[in-house]
């Protein structure tokens, strides 16, 4: 057997749901004095498996928590099967797995629990994304008054916007306190919820639909502060500037916001 | 047989679980071992604490997704991306398997064994030129655990070890554990494995622990080293000379301090093992 068939046949081999043996490929293998080719194979097999859950289980503790460890061994070893791993670093590995989970299971739990998937995700994503340029006070405070009214600003990269229409947060905060499960039901309005990294450490909170709106002009469509206070002066009237200013301020502090790129 | 290698003393396996005992106890130890993939990253945390400890510390990158013998073409970005890290924190040299761990589709995420065949020597060897040229340095290339053998080996793991260093100028990472952990798995004895190697070829020794079950053994990293590892490992540094050594632990993270416990006995059995070789010259 040439070297490519062979590895061929070691792959099919692990990825194998059961480690049945292929008696051909199984043909091919020595094992030691007290090591048969059954078990040196079931080795490779069990781990082969175990590497990959212990990835999803580590990402997706929330899921765990929910699931409990059976359910979750269940829908981890079928994306196992369903989504082999492409790339060659294992923390790439659940990228699909809230995709998965949204076809994977019935609709009336697939949404819910994907949605706490992609929550997990993005702390994942904000965890070892770019630093960026984040802004800081001190910054705010040195420019010029002239260049407040065309201020544009960017998010740093490792910010993650979610929409969340489930309490995924409270599902997830329960996790990582390892409290009782707080059950599982629609939010109304759906709430826009930030995940990002500030000095490290990962962060997260909500937004009021005001504050999302006014990051949504200032951020997302690339505003300048004149405008945001244009868009606020409808609701703020005089006071539209104050409120401009102790969002903003509010959001350097956070270290959300870097320059926008000319 | 003395290696003109440069000697690294004793160093431990970089992991997350110690990054802030590391930066805040400053501890003896010589240098440390990056796992490659970590950082090949573009922030955050774990880039925060390698920057750190590389201003303290000298560092080896050590990879674990090269899959040098593997079906599939080399990954050009990859290697990229490590010729970037290595630019960045400078390490003394840079090492991964011999083994394949990615197959024709699909990443495996496991150090596979290759058939010991004069197919895969040249196969292997014309892989680790085009990767040393990329990287501009010689690969470092590390002796993997095994739980089957094929049958149609045509050399014994040294003799392959042997003809890819002469072929391709690579330099061999001898893991001692997974010399003990494969000799006992496929009945040869461990030190003729050793002694058969090129010692001038050596540039680094691992030591870790495993997991014994009796009819065979699996290369766990869980464990401390055990003591036939430890005699293994003080036979092999009277016959070579000092070699940079490296404690690995992957699982079942001990207190700092017990690891560091642990380097100290290997620098301590290092120090006997050399002192009984100076006087025997």
């Amino acid at each position: 057997m040439r070297l490519t068939d062979w590895q061929l046949a070691f792959e099919a081999h692990l990825l194998n749901d059961a480690p049945a043996l292929d008696q051909g490929f199984a043909a091919t293998l020595r094992g030691g004095p007290s090591l048969d080719v059954d078990t040196g194979l079931a080795i490779y097999h069990n781990a082969y498996r175990a590497r990959l859950l212990d990835v999803l289980r580590h990402d997706f503790s929330a899921v765990r928590y929910w699931l409990g460890d059976d359910e979750f061994a269940a829908l981890a070893g079928a994306y196992v099967r369903r989504c082999p791993s492409e790339h060659y670093s294992l923390r790439w590995f659940g990228e699909r797995f809230a995709t998965f989970i949204l076809e994977h299971l019935a609709q009336e739990h697939s949404a819910p629990l994907a949605e706490l998937a992609r929550l997990e995700w993005a702390f994942t994503l904000a965890f070892d994304a770019p630093h960026g340029e984040p802004l800081t006070l001190a910054d705010m405070a040195e420019l010029p008054p002239q260049a407040w009214p065309g201020l544009q600003v960017a998010w740093v990269p490792s910010v993650q916007q979610l929409g969340c229409h489930f309490n995924s947060l409270a599902i997830w905060r329960a996790a990582k306190d390892n409290g009782d499960f707080p059950g599982s039901h629609a939010v109304e309005p759906a709430q826009t919820c930030l995940v990002w990294r500030h000095e490290q450490v990962c962060r997260y909170r909500t937004l009021e639909p005001a504050e999302a709106s006014a990051l949504a002009t200032m951020v997302t469509t690339g505003g300048c502060f004149a405008e945001l206070c244009a868009q606020l002066a409808v609701t703020y009237a005089e006071g539209a500037p104050l409120q401009a200013v102790t969002w903003l301020k509010q959001w350097v502090q956070d270290g959300l916001l870097q320059h926008r790129a000319p | 047989m003395a290696t003109s290698l440069p000697f690294l003393g004793y160093g431990l396996g970089l992991r997350n679980e110690y990054y802030e005992q590391i930066l805040e106890q400053s501890p003896a130890v010589d240098w440390f071992e990056v796992i490659s993939e970590n950082y090949l990253v573009q922030g955050g945390k774990a880039l925060y604490y390698l920057d750190a400890i590389a201003e303290r510390y000298p560092l080896v990158m050590h990879g674990v997704s090269l899959s040098i013998g593997g079906p599939h073409a080399l990954d050009f970005d990859y290697l990229k991306q490590i010729k970037q890290l290595a630019e960045r924190i400078q390490p003394a040299w840079v090492s991964d398997h011999l083994c394949w761990s990615r197959g024709n589709a699909h990443q495996l995420h496991d150090l596979l064994p290759l058939p010991y065949t004069e197919e895969s020597l040249y196969y292997v060897a014309g892989r680790v030129r085009q990767v040393q040229d990329v990287l501009q340095r010689p690969l470092v290339l590390e002796n993997v655990s095994s739980y089957v053998r094929a049958k149609a080996d045509e050399f014994c793991e040294w003799e392959f070890l042997n003809a890819l260093a002469h072929l391709s100028g690579c330099q061999l990472l001898l893991d001692v554990n997974n010399v003990y952990v494969s000799a006992r798995n496929h009945g040869f004895d461990p030190w003729t494995f050793i002694c058969n190697l090129p010692p001038q070829s050596i540039r680094q020794l691992h030591l870790a622990g495993h997991r014994d079950y009796g009819d065979y053994v699996v290369d766990t990293h869980d464990h401390p080293v055990c003591d036939p590892v430890w005699a293994l490992y003080q036979q092999t540094l009277a016959h070579i000379g000092p070699v940079s050594t490296l404690l690995e632990r992957d699982d079942h993270f001990p207190p700092f301090q017990e690891l560091l416990d642990e380097l100290a006995k290997a620098r301590q059995l290092g120090a006997s093992a050399l002192a009984g070789r100076a006087l025997c010259a």
